[in-house]
């Protein structure tokens, strides 16, 4: 009788304390480092995700992040499977257009990886290569563009950065933290990849949360909380630890 | 006394092989085959905006000439899931009446080797083979010799064998996704096609051996011009339900970015949202193929049966 009161109470504790804090979950495909990734714990980490325990600690919520594949991420957001996408998602028209977005927390540029000394080094040096990207992503939409080329979509970046190193691609495109870290600081390809060059954009691009179409209560609270981590020194120590500077 | 009653007991990933005998199996050919056109030419019809272009943008666009339309539907989605599946099938039919062969073969060491062939395959799921012969493999051949290294590295060979080696290093080297993807199917379902070789030449009478041997034809010749033969009329329709299924499992290969059907479809969803309405269209198509095949499988099977009905 004792322990079943004991029970009792304890859930009834562990509701109350979630009635508290609001719980928003994310959704990470943790396949793009350094901005979000697995270690060898398991562990979901990189740029985002602390960025994201940042904002929970400043703006009062719980973060949960669940690792997503990438493909299908924007449909599990519409069907309402998590509440945010913290997947270093591009803000793009087409885009707004399906999803609301927080204010933006990163830019970048698209970064093209070559292999070292194929002496590519601009957007006409790319005519007549085969281009890998992941699917559906803004480095995939920027070999679509570039004229006479031939890109192909993989799921993930990693494979497309294999396939290069194998020498079955000329070129992979993806954003220029995610280019960097894959050819300039990992130690299975820094030798033989390198940065060949940036895509200068018409318009700067810029990373934001993605959320549900017309959920402006989660924009607000994430808004607010990124504001307020910036504002506190947190946001440049974040990403002072992981890209220098 | 007991009377011998002939049962078959058919599982597997195959479509079901309509048959005349079963009234049943051919009503639900009818209704799926004009269920799948009827609901495609509705969408297409009703609601042109997103389904027809998803339909363009996995079949190809119907150009100004003949020859242009052609090469569309070529390099179309449809038409690298059907040049993976043809290719793939003759690789392992190639691989399966060698590996049935060995099977059989009286010498161990064959046999021990094409038995392994089967048993490692068949224990491997047929998305981590192709994971590990892409990806994997596409490792190790990276580190081989370039063709003019190759070539001065076999320089002091014969000329013949110095062209093969230095060639092959150089295709396995600058292997293409394509053939990846098809010798990685092709290795897959030729450990099943084996079986299903073997399977066959066993079904044939022992006497038609003993006929055949008593008659002075050597071991080799028995195989090719008695057995084989006779075995054939077994062997294809399974061939054909493989054909099927190889078709179908054809659509794991788009994760190594080989542009068919399913990757043609989630390109277009990734980069409109239209998830829905792309798997639909793209569960669709594959559904249309399928049963085209099965009906063709099926009357194939028929004309092959003509000797035993019952």
């Amino acid at each position: 009788m004792f322990k079943k009161f004991l029970l009792a109470l304890v859930a009834v504790a562990f509701m109350a304390s979630v009635a508290q804090a609001k719980t928003i979950t994310f959704a990470a495909d943790a396949t793009w480092p350094p901005m979000e990734m697995v270690d060898a714990h398991k562990n979901i980490v990189g740029f985002c995700p602390e960025l994201v325990a940042a904002m929970a600690k400043a703006g009062g919520f719980t973060a949960e992040i669940k690792n997503t594949a990438w493909d299908g991420i924007f449909a599990g957001l519409a069907s309402g499977k998590y509440d945010a996408i913290a997947s270093s998602v591009s803000i793009t028209d087409e885009r707004k257009v399906a999803m609301d977005f927080s204010d933006p927390y990163f830019e970048v540029k698209q970064g093209v990886v070559v292999r070292e000394g194929s002496g590519i080094t601009d957007a006409a040096g790319l005519k007549g290569k085969t281009i890998g990207a992941q699917i559906g992503t803004t480095g995939y939409f920027a070999a679509k563009k570039i004229a006479g080329a031939d890109p192909k979509s993989y799921d993930e970046v990693g494979l497309a950065i294999t396939d290069l190193n194998n020498g079955r691609l000329d070129a992979v495109i993806c954003d220029d933290a995610v280019a960097a870290d894959y050819a300039l600081t990992n130690p299975n390809y820094a030798k033989s990849l390198s940065l060949g060059f940036l895509i200068t954009p018409d318009s700067p691009e810029y990373l934001g949360f993605a959320v549900e179409k017309g959920d402006t209560e989660t924009v607000e609270i994430l808004n607010k909380a990124l504001a307020a981590v910036k504002a506190s020194g947190e946001y440049d120590k974040i990403f002072a630890k992981w890209f220098g500077k | 006394m007991i009377s011998k009653k002939k049962v078959t007991i058919e599982v597997g990933d195959g479509a079901a092989i309509p048959r005349k005998k079963d009234r049943g199996i051919v009503d639900a050919w009818w209704l799926s085959f004009i269920g799948a056109i009827v609901v495609i030419s509705y969408l297409c019809l009703a609601k042109p905006e997103p389904y027809l272009r998803i339909l363009k943008f996995v079949f190809g666009e119907i150009k100004s000439t003949p020859w242009e339309t052609l090469l569309s539907l070529w390099d179309s989605g449809v038409g690298v899931t059907f040049r993976v599946t043809i290719l793939s099938i003759m690789v392992a039919l190639v691989l399966g009446l060698i590996t049935g062969l060995g099977r059989l073969s009286r010498n161990r060491l064959i046999n021990l080797i094409a038995s392994t062939y089967v048993e490692v395959v068949r224990g491997i799921p047929l998305l981590v083979q192709l994971f590990y012969l892409y990806f994997a493999l596409g490792h190790v051949f990276r580190n081989l010799p370039s063709l003019e290294e190759a070539q001065v590295l076999f320089a002091a060979w014969p000329g013949f064998v110095t062209y093969l080696l230095s060639h092959g290093c150089d295709e396995l080297k600058n292997m293409s996704p394509l053939v990846s993807a098809v010798s990685a199917m092709g290795i897959c379902y030729g450990a099943y096609m084996g079986e299903v070789f073997r399977a066959g030449i066993e079904s044939i009478d022992k006497g038609q051996t003993e006929a055949s041997r008593s008659l002075g034809f050597t071991r080799a010749q028995t195989m090719f011009m008695v057995i084989l033969p006779q075995a054939w009329r077994t062997i294809l329709p399974p061939v054909g339900n493989e054909f099927i299924a190889l078709l179908k499992d054809s659509s794991l290969v788009s994760i190594l970015a080989v542009a068919d059907i399913l990757r043609r479809g989630r390109e277009f969803a990734s980069e409109s949202f239209y998830y829905f309405e792309a798997y639909t269209m793209v569960a669709l198509v594959y559904l249309v193929i399928t049963l085209v095949l099965s009906k063709a499988v099926g009357s194939m099977e028929q004309r092959l049966n003509f000797y035993d009905r019952d």
